[in-house]
This record gives structure tokens, C-alpha cells and sequence, in this order.
């Protein structure tokens, strides 16, 4: 009897053990590749900006799961009416957006840095909550990930509890609500208001 | 002064918050309409079974009543803002050096203590309310009554910010709808109705003369903005829907802290 509840006590450990390792994976690749772009940002004697957005945007870009995120904030409601043409479009339109104001904060980085908590599994799906720390600054992040066909990728980042696609999607839904597809890309193609 | 008449109004608004934080319940029933339709099960939407989590939050957002009255009242504040508050705040700004301006935010963080003390014990939240009492200690002796923060620069001892909106919250009061305040800024009915008894804990409140206590509110505001220009102005730099994004940004934050 002993014996085997021993045996499955060792079975539950090894299966947690196998659960915290999938978190931690995750968790690992956001880590390596954020910190190796701090460091970077912070390398005062490094490369120019040009150059440094260049760098940064080579070592995230393969974290970040981009069409998916696009086809989000359209969602199963608008998504599908879209012809092929327009998706194609709207996808580009909308990772040259996301990207360009992402990184554009990202390029803003100094003296902060990020700390990592302890990963958790949600369905499948795994959020790394993340500290970024500044000089008089908390601000809660949490990378949110899945696992695709070749690696985790990230699908949506919640800022102080306010998720990216989330905000994307309900405004993407009321401009549609009031007007069409052309008009969303119109919009997107504007250059950001002052 | 908390005279019969505010007490009344304030009751009959609460009433308010019920009502509406219950056709909340009714539209979450929209969910799995939206989930489960034959139509959007027959397309080629491969999502990888990530849209559920954002179809949920779509419904808790989308019930706005007040919406056309919140966008010209959002017009309003924005141009309070680039108007008369940030022109102040700036010219405050050359004056006082931003140390001087830091201390000031303290000491008001550190005086309004008594929402924060009392919103933790209503939660049940002891950690919190010790902690609270404890910043409040150290930062009123040695923090010089509250103008440093060696709480948390010293001692590592974290803030818990909770206020009567939460607290609403956290007993299941629902956000009812959203609205935009004059001056105020973003909040919703449950927030409204919480904002009372916050003023009620708020020191400057209970000042006699009333354009005294508007000048402490009026100080305190600046200050605040003083050490915050730019951030306004970023978000609404990234907006497609100006007022769907503030709204939607309000509501999110204020779910993550109640559910904290």
C-alpha cells in the first residue's frame, strides 16, 4: 500500500514537474529575448537608434504571433466577411500599426527593468506576468502566449490589466458598426492623429 | 457635510447602480449566443481557440447607455485639459522642481490613507490593512507626515490601493454602465456611487471655507498633472475610436484591481 502511493506520488510530481516546465518554457523565451533587447536599449556606448530598432525588431519579431493577433481584433464576427484581398491588406495595415507603436515604446526603455513572476497556465495557454520597474514606475504586463504549430508565440500583452487586442477589437467593431471594411483601412492607413 | 439630503440622493442612486448592474447579468447571456451560432462555427476562422477569452470581455463593454452624452462630455474634459489644466500644470512645473512635486503627490497618497485603511477591511483584506497602517506610521513619522516615502523606498512595504468602487466589486456590484465625469474623468455607475463614501475619508473635504477646499482639490490636481504630462496625449495618440479606447482601457483596469 505504501509502495504504491509512493509510486503515485512520484507519478503527480512528475506530471507537475512536466506542467511547470510547459510555463516555464514559455516564460524563458520572453525572458532571454527581453532582456537581451534591454540590454541592448541600455548600451549607452552601443549602436545608433536607427540601428538599435533594426536589432530589436530582428530578436522580437519571431516572439509574436502577428496575423493571428490581426485576425483577433477582427474576430469570427467580421473576420470571415472579409474578401482575401482585404484580409491581406488589413493584416499588413494593422502589423505595420501594432508594431510601429510597440516598438516605438519599447525604443523609450532606460532605466527600466523587467521582472518576471511565476508563470501560469490557462487553458492551454500560458501568461507570463511581467514587473516592468522605472525610476518611480510599476506598470504590470503580461505576456500572453500559445502554443502554434512551431513555437510559443505571443498573441496579446495585457498592460495594467487593459488587453492590446481587446482595445483593437472594440473600436475595429464600432467603426464597422457604423461604416465598412474600406473605411477601417482608410483609418488604419492614416498616420497617427496628433 | 453628509447632511440627509446627499444621503438620500445617494441611496436613490445606489438603487441605480442595482437596477443596472443586473441587465449586466442579462447580457452576458449574449455570450453564448455569439459562442455557439451555427454561422460562426462554419468558416474558415482558425484561431487556435484564442477568441473565446475576447468574445466574454466584448459583452461587458458593449452595454453603454450614456454613450452619446459620454463622447461630448470626453470632448469637454479634453479640452479642460489641453486648455487650462496642462498649460497650469506646465507653468507649475518650471516653478517647482519635480522632487518638490513628487513629495507633494506623496503627502496627498499618504493623507487620504483612511480609503485605503477602510476598503481593505471591508474586503476582508487584513494583509493589506496592516500593511496600510504601517506605511502610514513610517511615513507620517519618518517620511516627515507623509512628504517621503521610505515605506516603500526603505522598507519594501507595497501600497494596497482599494477604494468603495472596488469594494462594490468585490462583493459582485457590477460596473452598470459607463460614464464619463465632468472634470472627473472615465467611471461608471458602481464607481459613481463609490466615489461618495471616498470623499467622505478625504481629508480636504471636511476644510470650512469652500474655496479653500477647491483650492486644495484644484493644487492637488495640478500637482498630480504636473508629474503626468505626455501620458494623455501618447494614448490618444494610438486611438482609431478615441472614447471606445478610454473606455474600454477604464473598465479593464478597474475589473483587474477588483479582482486582485
Amino acid at each position: 500500500m505504501t509502495k504504491l502511493r509512493g509510486i503515485i506520488i512520484f507519478a503527480l510530481m512528475c506530471q507537475h514537474c512536466a506542467v511547470a516546465s510547459t510555463a516555464e518554457q514559455a516564460k524563458q523565451l520572453v525572458e532571454t529575448r527581453l532582456n537581451t533587447v534591454l540590454s541592448i536599449l541600455q548600451d549607452k556606448k552601443g549602436p545608433d537608434v536607427i540601428n538599435r530598432k533594426d536589432m530589436v525588431v530582428e530578436i522580437l519579431e519571431p516572439l509574436f504571433d502577428f496575423s493571428t493577433m490581426a485576425k483577433l481584433t477582427l474576430g469570427r464576427q467580421h473576420w470571415p466577411s472579409l474578401s482575401d484581398e482585404n484580409k491581406g491588406r488589413f493584416t499588413e495595415l494593422f502589423i505595420a500599426r501594432l508594431a510601429d507603436s510597440f516598438f516605438d515604446k519599447l525604443m523609450l526603455y532606460t532605466d527600466e527593468v523587467i521582472q518576471f513572476e511565476t508563470p501560469s497556465e490557462v487553458e492551454k495557454k500560458v501568461h507570463v506576468p511581467t514587473i516592468l520597474i522605472s525610476k518611480d514606475n510599476k506598470i504590470a504586463m503580461v505576456y500572453k502566449l500559445y502554443r502554434s504549430k512551431t513555437d510559443w508565440k505571443i498573441y496579446d500583452i495585457e498592460i495594467q490589466g487593459v488587453s492590446i487586442i481587446h482595445t483593437y477589437r472594440s473600436q475595429f467593431h464600432q467603426i464597422l458598426e457604423n461604416g465598412t471594411v474600406d473605411d477601417l483601412l482608410t483609418k488604419l492607413k492614416l498616420p497617427r492623429s496628433d | 457635510m453628509p447632511d440627509r439630503s446627499i444621503v438620500r440622493y445617494y441611496l436613490a442612486s445606489c438603487l441605480v447602480v442595482f437596477v443596472f448592474s443586473s441587465a449586466e447579468a442579462f447580457a452576458d447571456l449574449d455570450v453564448n449566443r455569439i459562442l455557439h451560432s451555427t454561422d460562426a462555427m462554419n468558416d474558415d476562422y482558425d484561431d487556435f481557440g484564442l477568441e473565446d477569452e475576447f468574445v466574454e470581455s466584448d459583452v461587458n463593454t458593449t452595454f453603454d447607455p450614456a454613450g452619446g452624452y459620454n463622447r461630448v462630455m470626453l470632448q469637454v474634459n479634453d479640452k479642460l485639459y489641453f486648455w487650462i489644466l496642462k498649460p497650469v500644470a506646465k507653468g507649475y512645473g518650471t516653478i517647482v522642481p519635480e522632487p518638490g512635486r513628487r513629495a507633494v503627490s506623496h503627502f496627498f497618497r499618504n493623507s487620504v490613507f483612511p480609503i485605503r485603511l477602510v476598503n481593505n477591511i471591508l474586503q476582508l483584506k487584513f494583509k493589506g490593512a496592516g500593511t496600510e497602517c504601517l506605511r502610514f506610521a513610517v511615513n507620517t513619522s519618518f517620511g516627515v507626515l507623509g512628504f517621503g516615502d521610505p515605506a516603500t523606498s526603505k522598507f519594501n512595504l507595497k501600497e494596497y490601493n482599494e477604494d468603495f468602487g472596488q469594494t462594490f466589486g468585490h462583493y459582485g456590484i457590477g460596473a452598470g454602465f459607463h460614464l464619463v465625469l465632468p472634470v472627473l474623468g472615465p467611471s461608471n455607475l458602481r464607481d459613481l456611487a463609490g466615489l461618495v463614501p471616498d470623499s467622505f475619508l478625504t481629508w480636504h473635504n471636511y476644510v470650512h471655507s469652500s474655496a479653500a477646499r477647491l483650492s486644495i482639490a484644484g493644487f492637488r490636481t495640478t500637482n498630480h498633472t504636473s508629474l503626468h504630462i505626455g501620458e494623455y496625449e501618447n494614448f490618444k495618440e494610438n486611438a482609431f475610436d478615441f472614447y471606445i479606447l478610454f473606455r474600454d482601457s477604464y473598465e479593464q483596469n478597474r475589473k483587474m484591481k477588483i479582482s486582485e
